[in-house]
């Protein structure tokens, strides 16, 4: 009961910051972003870039909430960008545009003790849909745990349209909330596999897909099969300050730098 | 003013009431009493609900809830069932027989665990107590033989007992130490004038006539067990309703109760049926802690008459 009411306070007092700002948001340069929790610790070095050297008195605020909010929030009007870390969907709301800022790898992780090297689409199938229960079978050891991420997380979406197509993610599976806590799962559990975004692999076993290993430098390399995209989403095109912002993540060489510290940069 | 203030917190919770209701509707329209009912696991039928089509004529609504309701029970009834043989016998230790300088130190630190927020037992939960359970407790043998069926990977019912347990037992433990101090002293020490012993006596009388206000002090922390949701979101574990005909094995099932499905989807409830659906668990919870209070209010009653409450 605490802690609900806790986010109901933390909510409101989010809300209350963000709805003037938005109003306002032409004429005094501020912009207000929300959404993936993907993108957001790439969004918060930008943001900060960005104030120091071409967006001097523009002010940001930034949120998180997930793709869904981001997109959801953008919609409504709530804040100037949402952030999200899936593909436009058919059931999003109408007249939002969806600009890509950079690209991201999802990788398929193992326990540290359990290295399996690497897995085919088939394999990975086989593994998150239930029929593969033991490692045996893609060139590991021990009995097989599937941790997943729920419908609404664009770790999901991207894992579901790039590794395993029409398979359903296996029903007894532990479903988690977030890439840290799919990371945290795998690394305590021998028998566990998983998927998380790039930056969040250390201390596990990452498997190649499709025989190309999950680094930075094959998914910029264009060769890892299994990159997605990073959006930001406005209603309309994005105007103002938010363009300018826009603009410069696309074309400035700082916040290319920056994107290219742990993500793939847009060529 | 005071006046306008307490109508306006009574208008709030009625147009709170009223919202969640009116939200919810849609859900238990289309599932009808089946939506209490047992069906397909959980996470399917909620990703269906997410993935529902654009369309409103085509929104997808079906749900059986019951391996949630079925997770809030084993885990608030479990959680409970400890704490309250626990903290009475802890409060009648503090009230009775502790010295002093223990009392001193005991009181203060009780009423803080009382108000540590529950993601720091989920944190807990998640780095200490799942992976033991997980890699010590439960042998490979026996998640080989029912890995088919559902997965023992330490997110489990015994966890999120364990923890619950300690979130409640403080509130439990505070109400009831309050209530034994109330108790007057004259009846006491009549029981003890007569020689009886001291355990006798705090056991005969001072619980005894402390009945109701343990009956209110186990209701306040049941409301507050059924209504946890971020700690049980990170140990109970995924989608499943534990059959208590497994043995030890159902104490490492896990479960995943209303309250922290809702964590779980809030993520994706501007789709509009699933945030309907999520609107339904909510009027369940509100409903069953609204019944709670009712009986908490009426456990009370009976101590009115001495002026102890």
């Amino acid at each position: 009961m605490r802690s609900k009411r806790l986010l109901g306070v933390l909510g409101a007092v989010g809300t209350l910051a963000v709805l003037p700002a938005a109003a306002d948001a032409q004429s005094r340069g501020t912009v207000t972003i929300s959404g993936s929790t993907s993108v957001f610790p790439l969004m918060q070095p930008l943001a900060r870039a960005y104030v120091r050297s071409e967006g001097r008195g523009t002010r940001f605020r930034i949120a998180q909430g997930g793709s869904d909010v981001g997109v959801a929030d953008a919609a409504a009007g709530r804040v100037t960008l949402g952030m999200s870390s899936r593909d436009p969907r058919a059931g999003d709301p109408g007249g939002i545009v969806f600009s890509r800022i950079a690209r991201d790898a999802v990788c398929v992780i193992t326990n540290s003790a359990n290295r399996v090297s690497n897995i085919s689409q088939q394999q990975a199938q086989g593994l998150f849909g239930g029929t593969i229960r033991d490692f045996g079978a893609v060139g590991g050891s021990g009995g097989v745990d599937v941790v997943v991420r729920s419908a609404p997380s664009g770790t999901q979406d991207a894992f579901q349209s790039l590794f395993l197509g029409s398979t359903r993610p296996t029903s007894t599976a532990q479903t988690v909330a977030s890439n840290g806590l799919v990371q945290q799962a795998v690394r305590s559990n021998p028998r566990a596999v998983g998927y998380v975004s790039l930056a969040f692999t250390r201390g596990v076993n990452v498997a190649s897909y499709q025989g190309v290993a999950c680094t930075l430098r094959n998914a910029r390399s264009g060769q890892y099969p299994g990159t997605r995209n990073f959006f930001v989403v406005s209603r309309g095109r994005p105007r103002g300050a938010a363009l300018a912002f826009y603009r410069w993540i696309r074309r400035d060489r700082d916040a290319q730098r920056i994107i290219a510290d742990g993500y793939v940069p847009l060529r | 003013m005071l006046g306008a203030l307490a109508c306006l917190v009574l208008l709030l919770i009625g147009t709170m009431v009223a919202m969640v209701l009116y939200t919810a509707w849609p859900s238990f329209r289309s599932n009808g009493l089946a939506w209490f009912g047992a069906g397909a696991p959980n996470q399917g039928q909620l990703d269906d609900i997410f993935n529902s089509p654009a369309n409103p004529a085509a929104y997808q609504y079906e749900l059986r809830a019951w391996p949630m309701i079925w997770g809030t029970l084993l885990t608030t009834a479990g959680a409970v069932a400890v704490a309250l043989t626990i903290s009475l016998l802890s409060a009648i230790f503090i009230v009775e027989f502790a010295p002093p300088r223990i009392k001193r130190v005991l009181e203060p630190v009780v009423r803080l665990l009382a108000a540590v927020p529950s993601v720091v037992y989920g944190l807990v939960g998640v780095l200490v107590l799942v992976p033991f359970v997980g890699n010590l407790l439960v042998s490979e043998r026996r998640k080989a033989e029912v890995q088919y069926v559902v997965q023992l990977t330490g997110d489990s019912l015994l966890v999120a007992v364990l923890i619950l347990t300690f979130m409640i037992t403080p509130i439990m433990v505070a109400i009831m130490v309050d209530a034994l101090r109330a108790v007057p002293r004259s009846w006491m020490e009549g029981s003890a004038a007569l020689g009886v012993n001291r355990w006798r006596t705090i056991w005969k009388i001072g619980v005894r006539a402390a009945r109701p206000a343990i009956v209110a002090g186990v209701v306040l922390a049941t409301a507050r067990a059924i209504g946890e949701a971020i700690m049980l979101a990170m140990v109970s574990g995924s989608w499943f309703a534990p059959n208590p005909l497994d043995g030890f094995t159902f104490l490492v099932e896990p479960t995943r109760p209303l309250a922290a499905s809702i964590v779980f989807y809030l993520e994706g409830r501007t789709v509009p049926p699933l945030g309907q659906t999520l609107a339904a668990i909510a009027a369940v919870l509100l409903i069953s802690s609204l019944f709670l209070s009712l009986a908490g209010w009426a456990a009370k009653q009976p101590l009115k008459r001495y002026g102890i409450v």
